[in-house]
C-alpha cells in the first residue's frame, strides 16, 4: 500500500502537466500513446502492459519501450501500467493530444530491507547474522491468539512454538533452534523497545506439571509493529549471556514526525468450540469390564472363576451418566482495539488501547486483559531526542486445576466410572475415590489471577556529531500478580478445612539501565565503518507473599482475616547482572562485511571465582549479487553468502543463590524453625556456554519474485548448569554443576514468493521449515524424570532431551492375551533394565505455509502450520486403560479393544488385576500392573500434523464509500482458526503439552484442555 | 520552559553517565547476594542457638518421612490395608511390584539420609562448639537426640531396604561418599546398635517429654531392634526396662492416643504435627465425601478384625463408614492436618517382650501371654483362650500385632521379620521382601548395588 502511494507520488508531475494542458472535450475513440521508463536510468522498459482501468483492453510495450492503442469511452480515465520487476503505477489521461512518459520505479530486493538487530538497525544486505524480521500485520493478528509468541507459530524458520493447552493466555513453549539446556532456562531473551522483559512469574495455581500462564500474554500484539528473531550467534552475542536461547526484539508502533493524527479501531468477537471431546464408555460396558477383569483375575490365581462372585451380575442395567458435555462449552471472545498515531515537527506520539476477553472452552477458565500504551519521541534540540515507551496492562485469569491433579475440573469429569451419579440421592454434589465433583468444581471454585504489569523505558538520545551518538536507557517491567483462590465446602479441598483460601501477591520487577555509544562513519565511497560500545546493569527482584485460611463461618465469607486458622510466608530473592558490550562492523564497497562483537558479562549467581563470562563473535557477509560475474549470470536479482561464529551464555533457570553451600531455615518441629543442609557449595559454578557456527545464503531470483533464504547452523552447549544426580546417601538429591553438553543442528529454508502480481490480483507464498536435531552429548548418568514419578522421560546421553523411557510393548499374545514386551538384556525377565527410549516429544520439522490471494478489495489468506516426527504420551490412555486395576477409575473407550478370546489381535491386553510374577514376560501381572506398571510403549502416539491453523476473508470497502462516510479505510474479516487438523494422533489434540513446567518433560496429553476451533468477525477501520 | 527540559535532560544523561562509572569499582559488591531464608553452611552450626536449631531440623527430617510415606510402606505391602486410589505408587505396593523408581520408597529413601546427614552434621560439629550459653549437658543431650535420630533412620532403612551404605560424616563436599559399599543387614544393624548405646549413654529422661528423644526411646528402639535380630533376651530385658517406666501406660479408651491433644501416655515416641507444620496424611484415608483422597482402605481382613468384639474390640475406633465405604480414622484432623506419626507406642514393647518370651531359648508363654492380655484387655477384648503351646501363641501375638498395629508402620515389617511374608501374603520370591534401591542411585553411584531381582 505504501508503494503505490509513494508510486502516486511519483507521477504526480506527469499528472500535474495534464492538468495545466488546455482541457478539451474528447469524444469516441482515442488513441493514446508514450513510453515506458525507469524512474532512475530513464532506460526504455520493454515488456510492460499498459491496460486501461476496469476493462480488458491493453497493450504491451514494445522493446523500445513505446507503446500505442485505442481507448475506449471518453477522457479523462486511468491506465494501469505493471511490469515485473517494478512497482505498478497508474496514471490518469486528460489529454491524449501529446506522447506520455510513464516512469517505473524498480522493485528494491529483500536485500534493501531495513533489519533491527541488537542495539541496532541495519540493511540486510550487510548484516551477516540469521535473522527473521517479521512486520506484525493484519494477517497475523488475524489469529484468535491474543499472546505475541504464539502468533509467531510457523510464521518463523527455526522457531518451534507449542502452546501447552487450549486456554486462553496459557503456557507456551517457545524454542529457537532446539532445546539447548537441562536445567538451565530454554526460554529465549525478549526485548521489547529495549526492556529486557521478565518471562518467570506466571500464575501459580495449577496443579499438576503445566505452566499456567505465559508472560507474553501481557501484550498486546495490536501494538507490535516488527519483531526480529535472532538466531546465531553473531546476531546474539551482543546479548551475552542472555542469548543463548535466542532473542526476540519486539518494536511496538510508533509515530512518525509531520504526520496527521490516524486513529484506528478494531472490532472483533469470536466463537470457540471443541473440534473433539473426551470420551467415557457407557455403565453397562464399564460393568462389563470390571466384572470380566475380576472373572480372568480369579482364572489367573487358580481360583475357580465360577465361584466368584461378580460385582455386577446385571451389569447391562446400570445406568449412563454423562459428565464430559459439562466440561465444554460454546467460548466466546470479544477484542476492541482503539489506537492513535502522528506527530508535530518536532515530536510523534502512539497511544494505543486494548480490551480482549476469552472464555476457554472448558468451565470455567477464561483470560481478560485490558491494555494501554504510549510511545512518545520528542526533538529537545537538534542534537537531543528523548522518549519513552510506556505500557501498562491489566489481566485476569480464571484458572482450574489440570492435568496430575484428581480434583481438577477435567480430571474429575473424566475419570469417576460412567455408572455413578453425579448427584447423590439428597441433591447434592457426589464424589468418588479421590475425584471431586466437576460441577461442584464448576460451579465454585473461585481461582483467580489478576496481574498489573508495567513495561516502561525512557531514554535520551544525544548526537555529538551526527555520526557519534550516546543514548541512555532506563527501564523497568514491573509485574504485580495478585492470586485468590477460594474453595468453600461444596469442593473437595474445602471440605474438611470447611472453607479454604489463599491469597498470593508475587512481585516480579526487572530493572535494566544501559549505555550506549554509537559511531557510524563512510570513508569515501568504498569504506563504512560502525561501532557501539556499550554497558548494562540488570536487576532481577521476586518477592513472594503468601496467605492461607481455612475455617470460615459460612461460604459466603472469603476474606482471609475471617478464617478460624490462618498462617502466612513471604520470600525474597534476587539476582543482578553487570555487562560491557562492543560490537564494529566494517563494509567494503557494499559487498564485503566483516563484523565482530564481545560482550562481558558477571552474574551474582555465579561463584566468586567464575563470576564473568565473555562472549565474543564475528561474522562475515559477501554480497555476491553486486559482482559483475554473478550479474552477467542474468539469476540472480540478489545474492548474498553470510557465516557466522561465536559464544553466547546462559545463566536463566537456576536458582539466584545457585552456587552457594547452604542450610535451609524452613525444618520447623514443635513450633521451633530449625535447619538442615539444602544445598552443596559450588564456588565453580559458571556461565553455560552455547558455541555457534551458522552459514546462510538469501537470494532472489524470477525478476525478484521469489526470495529464498536458507540457513545451515551447528549450535553446541556446553557446561551445561545441570542438576547432576547425586547418590541420596550424600543427603543431597542433585549437585548443581557445570557438566554435559548439547548439540542442536539443523537447517532452515524460506521461501516468499510473489506467484501472480496483476493489476487486480496478486498471489503471494510464503513458506518455511525447519529442521532440528537434538542430541545430549555428554551426561553424568541417565536422568529420568516426568509423570509424576513416574519417570515417562528421560534424559540419556547420545539422545534428544524428552525422549520418552517406557517398556516396549512388542505384541499381545493372540493366545494368552498377555502383553509380551521387549525383553532388552534378554534375561527372561522384565526388570527395570528392560526399560528403553520408545519415542521423542521433538518434531523432526515444524514449519508454515501462507497463501495470501488479493483480488480487487477482497483477500484471503490461509495459513497452515505443521509438525512432523514428534511423539505424544497419552496420559489419559495410561490411566483410562487401566484393566480393572484401578476401583475408582472408569474406563476409555480404547479398552474395549481387549483381548478377550484366544485369537483376538489387538494391542489391548486381556484385563487381569493379578500380580503374581511381576517379572514375567508375557505374564498376566504385567499387563498393566506389575514391574511394568502400565508404562508401556501402547499410550504413546505419533503426534505429527498438519493444521490449517487459520484462514481468513477480508473485504475492504471501496475507497469511494469509505471517503463518502469520511473513514480512511474500512475492512472487514471473517477467520476461521483450527478448521482442518490432519494427524494420526488418537487423543483429542495434537498440539498439547500438559507437563510444561518443566522443560525437560515436553509431549504429554494428561487432562488437558485442546485447542479449540475458533470462528471470528474482525472490522478495521482507520480514521 | 524548552531550555529547563533541555538542562533536565542533560543533567540526567550526564547522572546516568556517572552512575555506570560509579559502579565499575564496587561491582563486586554489587553481585554479592546472599538469600534470606538460608545460612551459608560454613556457619550453619557454630553456637548454642545453631546446634539447637540443627537438631530441631534432624526432627523436621524424620517427620518428612515419617509422616505418611513410610507408614504406607509398613501397611500397603502387606494386608490390613489396600490400594483404593488413582495414584499408581501405592498400586506397586500393594501389588508388592516395586519398580525401583516407585515414588514412595525412592521419596522415603532419599529423606531418611537427609536425616542421617543432618545427624552426622550435629555429630561431627558439637565437639568443637565454644559457646558460654551451651552447658555440657545440653551438649550431650543434642549430641544424643542426635545419635538416636540416626539409629532410628538407619533401622528403618535396614528393615525395608537390608544393608545399605553407612555414612557417619555430614556431607560438606561429595568426596565422602567415594568407597562406601553396602554393608550386609547385620552390620547395619550393628551401626544401629552402637548408635543406640551412645544415644542411651548421652541421653536423660524426663517425665513428660514424648515428642523428642529420651533415654526410654532409645531403650526401646533397642528392644525393637534386638526383637528385629532375634536376641530375645536382650529385648525382653529392654522392653521391661520402658514397660516399667511409670511414664508409659496403655491409656483407655484405645482411641486416646490417637485423639487430639496426643501425646498420651501410651507414647513413648511420636513426632508432633501443629498447623503451621501439617500433616495431610489423613487426606489418603478419608474418602472424597469427607474431603480425602481414599487412596489407602482397610482391607476386608481388617475390617473383619477391627470390627469382631473377640478381636479387635474398642480398637474398632481406628475404622469408620459401612459398607464399602469404609475408612480408617487412625490419621482424622481433617480440619487441622495435626496428627501425629506414632513410632513407638508401650503396646508395642509389650507385644515385643510378649513374642521375646515366647520364642526365647527358655520360653516363658505365661508371662509372654500375660503381655497380650494386656493388650488386650486395653481394647476390651477377653483375654486369650484355647492357645496352648508356643507356635499357637506367636500367631497370636502376629494377629495381635496386626489388629493392634493395623496402620501403622509394622505388619509389613513384622511379616518379613518372622519369615512370614510368604505364607500368609503370598510373596514366595523372597526377593520382594526387600524394597529396590532407588534407580537413581544405581545410575549415579558407581559403589551401589541393587537388591536382587530388581
Amino acid at each position: 500500500m505504501g508503494k503505490l502511494v509513494y508510486q502516486g507520488i511519483r507521477l504526480l508531475p506527469v499528472i500535474f502537466f495534464f492538468l495545466h494542458a488546455p482541457l478539451f472535450p474528447a469524444y469516441g475513440q482515442t488513441v493514446v500513446e508514450g513510453s515506458v521508463r525507469d524512474d532512475k536510468s530513464r532506460e526504455p522498459l520493454a515488456g510492460a502492459t499498459i491496460v486501461q482501468k476496469n476493462t480488458t483492453n491493453g497493450v504491451s510495450t514494445g522493446p523500445d519501450g513505446t507503446f500505442r492503442f485505442t481507448v475506449q469511452g471518453s477522457l479523462p480515465l486511468t491506465l494501469s501500467v505493471s511490469l515485473i520487476g517494478y512497482h505498478p503505477g497508474e496514471i490518469d489521461i486528460y489529454d491524449a493530444s501529446e506522447p506520455l512518459v510513464v516512469s517505473l520505479r524498480e522493485a528494491t530486493n529483500f536485500l534493501d530491507e531495513v533489519v533491527i538487530t541488537g542495539y541496532t538497525v541495519q540493511q540486510r544486505k550487510s548484516i551477516s547474522g540469521s535473522i527473521v524480521s517479521l512486520n506484525v500485520t493484519d494477517a497475523i493478528t488475524d489469529s484468535p491468539d491474543q499472546d505475541i509468541n504464539k502468533l509467531l507459530q510457523g510464521r518463523a524458520s527455526g522457531v518451534q512454538v507449542l502452546s501447552n493447552d487450549g486456554v486462553p493466555g496459557g503456557g507456551v513453549t517457545f524454542l529457537i533452534r532446539g532445546n539447548n539446556s537441562i536445567n538451565g532456562s530454554i526460554d529465549p531473551l525478549y526485548v521489547i523497545d529495549g526492556v529486557f522483559v521478565g518471562t518467570g512469574g506466571g500464575v501459580s495455581y495449577p496443579g499438576g506439571g503445566q505452566a499456567a500462564s505465559n508472560p507474553l500474554a501481557d501484550i498486546n500484539p495490536a501494538d507490535i509493529e516488527n519483531i526480529s528473531i535472532l538466531k546465531d550467534a553473531n546476531a546474539t552475542a551482543i546479548y551475552g549471556s542472555q542469548g543463548a536461547n535466542g532473542v526476540v526484539i519486539i518494536t511496538t508502533k510508533r509515530g512518525k514526525v509531520n504526520t496527521k493524527a490516524k486513529i484506528a479501531l478494531n472490532v472483533s468477537r469470536g466463537w470457540s468450540e471443541a473440534i473433539r471431546q473426551f470420551q467415557a464408555i457407557t455403565g453397562p460396558e464399564t460393568g462389563q469390564l470390571v466384572n470380566e477383569a475380576v472373572y480372568n483375575t480369579a482364572v489367573d490365581r487358580g481360583i475357580d472363576p465360577s465361584t466368584v462372585t461378580l460385582p455386577f451380575p446385571d451389569y447391562a442395567s446400570l445406568p449412563t451418566y454423562d459428565r464430559i458435555s459439562d466440561l465444554f462449552r460454546t467460548a466466546a471472545s470479544s477484542t476492541y482495539e482503539l489506537s492513535a498515531s502522528g506527530g508535530t515537527a518536532g515530536s510523534s506520539y502512539y497511544i494505543g488501547l486494548g480490551y480482549t476477553s476469552q472464555e476457554s472452552i472448558v468451565k470455567p477458565s477464561g483470560f481478560e486483559r485490558y491494555s494501554g500504551r504510549l510511545n512518545y519521541d520528542t526533538n529537545l534540540s537538534e542534537k537531543l531526542k528523548v522518549g519513552t515507551s510506556l505500557s501498562l496492562v491489566r489481566t485476569y485469569r480464571n484458572v482450574s486445576n489440570s492435568d496430575n491433579d484428581p480434583t481438577g475440573v477435567i480430571n474429575s469429569a473424566i475419570f469417576v466410572r460412567s455408572y455413578l451419579p453425579v448427584f447423590k440421592d439428597d441433591g447434592s454434589y457426589a464424589r468418588y475415590g479421590a475425584f471431586d465433583n466437576h460441577l461442584a468444581l464448576i460451579e465454585h471454585l473461585d481461582n483467580n489471577a489478576v496481574n498489573w504489569r508495567t513495561i516502561g523505558n525512557l531514554y535520551a538520545e544525544y548526537a555529538f556529531l551526527p555520526d557519534l551518538k550516546f543514548r541512555s536507557s532506563w527501564s523497568v517491567d514491573n509485574s504485580e500478580l495478585t492470586e485468590h483462590n477460594y474453595s468453600d465446602t461444596f469442593v473437595n479441598a474445602g471440605v474438611a478445612a470447611k472453607g479454604r483460601a489463599t491469597a498470593r501477591s508475587t512481585r516480579s520487577l526487572v530493572y535494566t539501565a544501559e549505555q550506549l555509544l554509537t559511531w557510524i562513519r563512510s570513508f569515501g565511497s568504498r569504506h563504512s565503518l560502525n561501532a557501539l560500545l556499550g554497558n548494562t546493569v540488570n536487576a532481577r527482584l521476586r518477592e513472594q507473599a503468601t496467605v492461607t485460611g481455612s475455617g470460615f463461618a459460612t461460604n459466603d465469607l472469603r476474606d482471609i482475616s475471617v478464617a478460624a486458622i490462618t498462617s502466612g510466608s513471604a520470600t525474597t530473592s534476587e539476582s543482578r547482572l553487570l555487562s560491557f558490550f562492543g560490537k564494529a562492523g566494517y563494509t567494503y564497497n557494499g559487498r564485503y562485511t566483516l563484523e565482530g562483537s564481545i560482550r562481558a558479562d558477571a552474574s551474582s549467581r555465579f561463584g566468586k571465582n567464575k563470576r564473568w563470562g565473555y562472549f565474543p563473535a564475528t561474522g562475515f557477509t559477501w554480497n555476491a549479487g553486486t559482482e559483475e560475474f554473478i550479474k552477467k549470470l542474468r539469476i540472480f536479482d540478489a545474492l548474498k553468502v553470510r557465516a557466522s561464529f561465536g559464544y553466547s551464555g546462559n545463566q536463566n533457570g537456576i536458582s539466584d543463590y545457585a552456587a552457594l553451600g547452604l542450610w535451609g531455615a524452613n525444618a520447623t518441629y514443635l513450633e521451633i524453625a530449625g535447619t538442615s543442609p539444602s544445598q552443596l557449595a559450588n564456588p565453580d559454578l559458571t556461565w553455560e556456554t552455547t558455541r555457534q557456527f551458522d552459514a546462510g545464503v538469501e537470494f532472489t531470483v524470477l525478476q525478484s519474485r521469489l526470495n529464498v533464504n536458507f540457513d545451515y547452523y551447528d549450535k553446541y552447549t556446553y557446561d551445561l548448569l545441570l542438576n547432576v544426580p547425586v547418590p541420596f546417601r550424600s543427603g543431597f538429591e542433585y549437585y548443581l554443576q557445570n557438566y554435559g553438553a548439547i548439540s542442536n543442528r539443523g537447517v532452515e529454508l524460506t521461501l516468499q514468493s510473489v506467484n501472480v502480481q496483476t493489476k487486480d490480483f496478486t498471489w503471494t507464498t510464503d513458506f518455511n521449515i525447519s529442521h532440528n536435531k537434538n542430541k545430549i552429548v555428554k551426561l553424568a548418568s541417565d536422568i529420568t524424570m516426568g509423570a509424576s514419578g513416574r519417570n515417562a522421560s528421560i534424559l540419556r546421553e547420545g539422545y534428544p532431551v524428552n525422549s520418552f523411557f517406557l517398556y516396549k510393548q512388542l505384541y499381545v499374545d493372540p493366545q494368552t492375551g498377555n502383553a509380551v514386551y521387549d525383553d532388552v538384556n534378554d534375561d527372561k525377565l522384565i526388570t527395570f533394565a528392560d526399560r528403553q527410549i520408545v519415542g521423542n516429544a521433538l518434531p523432526d520439522f515444524t514449519g508454515g505455509l501462507t497463501n495470501e490471494l488479493t483480488w480487487k478489495n477482497v483477500s484471503l489468506n490461509l495459513f497452515f502450520y505443521f509438525q512432523q516426527g514428534n511423539e505424544i504420551l497419552n496420559m489419559q490412555d495410561f490411566f483410562l486403560v487401566h484393566g480393572g486395576t484401578q476401583n475408582n477409575i472408569g474406563f476409555w473407550p480404547r479398552q474395549l479393544e481387549r483381548w478377550q478370546k484366544a485369537g483376538d489381535v489387538t494391542d489391548i491386553p486381556r484385563l487381569t488385576t493379578f500380580s503374581g510374577n511381576p517379572n514375567e514376560n508375557g505374564g498376566a501381572a504385567n499387563n498393566y500392573g506389575g514391574t511394568v506398571a502400565n508404562l508401556s510403549s501402547r499410550y504413546v502416539d505419533d503426534g505429527s500434523f498438519i493444521r490449517l491453523k487459520n484462514i481468513s476473508l477480508s473485504y475492504r470497502l471501496p475507497k469511494t464509500l469509505v471517503s463518502r462516510l469520511r473513514l480512511g479505510d474500512v475492512k472487514l474479516t471473517a477467520s476461521a482458526s483450527n478448521l482442518l487438523t490432519f494427524t494420526r494422533y488418537g487423543g483429542l489434540d495434537p498440539e498439547v503439552s500438559a507437563q510444561s513446567s518443566n522443560q525437560n518433560t515436553a509431549g504429554y496429553d494428561w487432562a488437558t484442555v485442546p485447542q479449540p476451533r475458533t470462528y471470528q468477525f474482525i472490522l478495521n477501520i482507520t480514521l | 520552559m524548552k531550555t529547563i527540559h533541555t538542562i533536565l535532560t542533560t543533567l540526567s544523561f550526564i547522572l546516568s553517565a556517572i552512575l555506570s562509572v560509579i559502579l565499575l569499582p564496587s561491582c563486586e559488591d554489587f553481585l554479592d547476594l546472599s538469600p534470606s531464608n538460608s545460612i551459608p553452611s560454613d556457619r550453619a552450626i557454630t553456637d548454642a542457638g545453631t546446634l539447637r536449631a540443627a537438631v530441631v531440623g534432624a526432627y523436621s527430617q524424620l517427620q518428612d518421612y515419617y509422616s505418611g510415606s513410610y507408614v504406607s510402606l509398613g501397611v500397603m505391602p502387606a494386608d490390613f490395608v489396600s490400594y483404593n486410589g488413582t495414584l499408581s505408587q501405592y498400586l506397586q505396593l500393594d501389588q508388592n511390584a516395586i519398580p525401583n523408581d516407585n515414588v514412595i520408597t525412592v521419596g522415603v529413601y532419599r529423606t531418611i539420609y537427609r536425616a542421617i546427614n543432618s545427624a552426622n552434621s550435629i555429630i561431627a560439629s558439637v565437639a568443637s562448639i565454644d559457646d558460654p550459653l551451651l552447658t555440657q549437658a545440653e551438649k550431650d543431650n543434642i549430641l544424643g537426640e542426635a545419635y538416636f535420630i540416626r539409629a532410628l533412620a538407619y533401622f528403618d532403612l535396614a528393615r525395608g531396604w537390608g544393608g545399605v551404605q553407612i555414612q557417619l560424616k555430614p556431607t560438606e563436599t561429595l568426596d565422602v561418599l567415594k568407597g562406601i559399599q553396602r554393608s550386609s543387614q547385620a552390620g547395619t544393624y550393628d551401626q544401629v546398635a552402637a548408635d543406640l548405646a551412645e544415644a542411651e549413654r548421652l541421653l536423660t529422661d524426663d517425665a513428660s517429654t514424648r515428642n523428642r528423644a529420651q533415654k526410654a526411646t532409645a531403650l526401646a528402639l533397642r528392644a525393637r531392634l534386638h526383637l528385629y535380630r532375634e536376641q530375645w533376651d536382650e529385648a525382653e530385658r529392654y522392653a521391661t526396662q520402658v514397660i516399667n517406666n511409670p511414664k508409659y501406660a496403655l491409656v483407655e479408651p484405645y482411641e486416646a492416643f490417637f485423639t487430639a491433644p496426643f501425646l498420651t501416655e501410651e507414647s513413648v515416641f511420636e513426632l508432633t504435627f501443629s498447623l503451621n507444620d501439617r500433616n495431610s496424611y489423613w487426606n489418603m484415608w478419608f474418602p472424597a465425601s469427607l474431603g480425602g483422597q481414599y487412596t489407602l482402605k482397610p482391607s476386608d481382613k481388617a475390617v473383619e478384625r477391627l470390627s469382631d468384639p473377640d478381636t479387635g474390640g474398642s480398637r474398632n475406633a481406628a475404622i469408620a463408614g459401612t459398607g464399602s465405604n469404609v475408612y480408617g480414622r487412625l490419621y482424622n484432623t481433617a480440619g487441622q492436618a495435626i496428627d501425629p506419626a506414632y513410632v513407638i507406642r508401650i503396646a508395642e514393647l509389650y507385644l515385643i517382650r510378649a513374642e521375646a518370651r515366647a520364642k526365647k531359648a527358655s520360653p516363658d508363654l505365661a508371662g509372654a501371654t500375660e503381655d497380650i492380655n494386656k493388650v488386650r484387655a486395653r481394647a476390651g477384648v477377653p483375654p486369650l483362650t484355647g492357645v496352648t503351646g508356643a507356635p499357637a501363641l506367636i500367631f497370636a501375638i502376629e494377629e495381635e500385632n496386626g489388629v493392634e498395629f493395623a496402620f501403622e508402620a509394622h505388619r509389613w515389617f513384622d511379616l518379613v521379620r518372622t519369615r512370614r511374608a510368604g505364607e500368609v501374603l503370598g510373596i514366595t520370591n523372597t526377593d520382594f521382601w526387600l524394597f529396590p534401591l532407588p534407580s537413581s542411585d544405581i545410575l549415579s553411584d558407581p559403589d551401589v548395588t541393587q537388591n536382587p531381582g530388581y
